[in-house]
């Protein structure tokens, strides 16, 4: 039995729904010694900013249970470089392309947007990062004010015609409603979740494990917060979600997958498993023969709420 | 195309302690054996599922054909998971990653400075190249490693220990100045790994002197192959990362 993995979203067409969570698969090929890249269903950038980021000091990154702490804050060599020296590594692989993007204001967001708009042989949508926990501008803290939110993907939405979709995270508020209201700016759709703020501490020395006092929880601890995030958005909106957040292996793939995630973004595990990605693409095609379920969607959106089997709702 | 990078599962041949301080990691794989340079590094994932979570980065030790030696320190809880694995026991294991140490360095007398976990990838270097010093620092006795495993090593090997307790007394730099007083300095090539405090006091000396090197020098690090940008190193050329760019460094391309 063939199965069609084939994932759609708009006007875009991907040969399955696995990609990598932005800031975790390199700049370019960094995995490509060990993951075909062209077998991915898409590729999500680091955050790409207008201006250069040196990013912060050492350490950055911590182990905590299952799972990591990191506070790089958008480390990249900024927006003119990566059309220099990335983009045409891009063009030649062939894989859609979805590029992260951050802005320190509503015109840094602008720029970025117009500028890959001229791109759309390369660039096949942008991936409007709100919720980086890292940076004084342009993260979280900027962003807990809800009106720069909107005037971010409002300023991305003007100018361009590409896919968007939001990054949000619970760091910004509810969830619910701050996507319910980037739709409404309308972005196409949302990229679910980021980073977790959390802290991890020595004990000898009582300070930090990292450089700052906090860093991004990502991993498998927070698959669970990540997968409600996602049924929920789905469920109130039913626009295309990228989900992220602890995807790991093939059951948390099936796992988005069923609560309607339309891309699974492979993220902290690239660092763990190099050839994560190929190995939940096997295995989610293994699980539909298996069922025998040859068609994606058939899979996509089918978890069967507690209500409808009569065991109380949640919200 | 990049090269094909190795990703694979060994069998742990023999896990045990060999002094007050290491245990020695032993594994066949004819991959992670191929063309390994001394400074180079492993990265180990000690279990499969979620404890420890991320892999831990190990530089070889030695590599006899396909035999490949690690030699560790319990450092946390990833160190502490591994030293009680057992014979047979599987390991997936990425490698060889990295720069390495160079292995030219002209007429120069090669003079390596260890210290910590900086011991087994120097003594890797001064097996598989002519060496004239191999200066190894420690706590105390405890720590000095049986003569057996040093046989291979063809250079003069000189302790310092802190307590006094074997070779010299006090910190591996001052035994470090004692040599090259002895000799034109410009003559050495020092190339050192170990704790940060004592490369950095290590290159501080060079730098007195004038004498060129190399330090492996390493941050915390998660993927290991230059995705994560964790492990970022100043440089004279801006931030460079440890995982590919490194770890081996020349001296005056640090910060």
């Amino acid at each position: 039995m063939k199965v069609d993995l084939t994932t759609t979203i708009k006007n875009l067409k991907f040969r399955n729904p696995v990609t990598v969570a932005s800031g975790t698969y390199g700049t370019t090929d960094e995995y490509a010694g060990y993951v075909e890249p062209k077998k991915l269903g898409a590729i999500i950038t680091k955050t790409i900013t207008v201006k250069p980021r040196a990013g912060n000091p050492m350490p950055r990154i911590c182990e905590t249970s299952a799972g990591m702490l990191n506070a790089i804050g958008l480390q990249n060599k900024g927006l003119e470089d990566f059309l220099k020296n990335k983009i045409p590594y891009f063009q030649k692989l062939k894989v859609p392309l979805i590029v992260s993007i951050a802005g320190e204001s509503v015109s840094e967001f602008s720029k970025l947007a117009e500028t890959f708009d001229r791109l759309k042989d390369v660039v096949k949508a942008l991936e409007v990062n709100l919720s980086c926990p890292n940076v004084e501008t342009g993260g979280v803290n900027f962003m807990k004010k809800q009106e720069r939110i909107l005037d971010a993907v409002k300023a991305v939405r003007d100018k361009t015609s590409l896919v968007t979709f939001a990054k949000i995270s619970p760091e910004l508020g509810d969830v619910i409603e701050i996507a319910g209201k980037v739709i409404e700016q309308g972005m196409d759709g949302i990229s679910l979740i980021n980073t977790l703020r959390g802290m991890a501490i020595n004990i000898h020395t009582r300070s930090s494990r990292l450089a700052k006092d906090f860093g991004g929880l990502s991993g498998p601890a927070i698959k669970p917060v990540a997968l409600r995030y996602v049924y929920q958005v789905k469920k109130e909106y039913n626009v295309p979600v990228i989900a992220s957040g602890g995807i790991c292996d093939t059951r948390d793939a099936l796992e988005f997958l069923m609560v309607g995630a339309d891309l699974l973004a492979v993220g902290t595990a690239n660092f763990v498993i190099p050839a994560a990605t190929v190995d939940i693409l096997k295995g989610i095609e293994a699980f539909m023969k298996k069922e025998k379920i040859q068609d994606l969607g058939k899979l996509r959106g089918s978890y069967k709420p507690a209500c409808e089997r009569g065991e109380g709702c949640s919200r | 195309m990049p090269k094909k990078m190795c990703d694979e599962v060994v069998s742990i041949l023999e896990n045990r302690k060999v002094n007050g301080k290491y245990y020695k990691l032993t594994f066949q794989s004819t991959l992670l054996s191929q063309k390994v340079q001394p400074g180079q590094f492993l990265q180990i994932r000690i279990n499969q599922g979620n404890d420890p979570f991320l892999r831990r980065p190990f530089s070889y030790y030695r590599v006899i054909g396909k035999r490949v030696e690690l030699l560790y320190e319990i450092l946390g809880r990833g160190t502490d998971v591994l030293s009680k694995k057992k014979k047979n026991d599987e390991l997936q294991i990425m490698g060889p990653l990295g720069k390495g140490f160079c292995k030219t360095i002209g007429k120069k007398k090669r003079l390596l400075v260890a210290g910590g976990v900086g011991v087994p990838p120097l003594v890797f270097l001064a097996e598989r190249y002519s060496t004239d010093y191999l200066l190894i620092g420690t706590k105390s006795k405890l720590e000095v490693l049986p003569k057996h495993e040093l046989k291979k090593v063809k250079a003069e090997i000189l302790y310092a220990t802190e307590d006094g307790s074997y070779g010299s007394k006090g910190m591996v730099t001052a035994l470090l100045e004692k040599i090259i007083m002895h000799e034109d300095p410009r003559g050495f090539f020092i190339q050192t790994c170990g704790p940060k405090r004592m490369m950095e006091a290590v290159m501080a000396l060079a730098g007195k002197y004038g004498i060129e090197g190399e330090s492996s020098w390493d941050e915390t690090m998660a993927c290991g192959v230059g995705a994560c940008l964790g492990c970022m190193v100043q440089t004279k050329e801006g931030l460079q990362r440890a995982c590919v760019d490194g770890p081996v460094f020349k001296f005056k391309d640090l910060v």
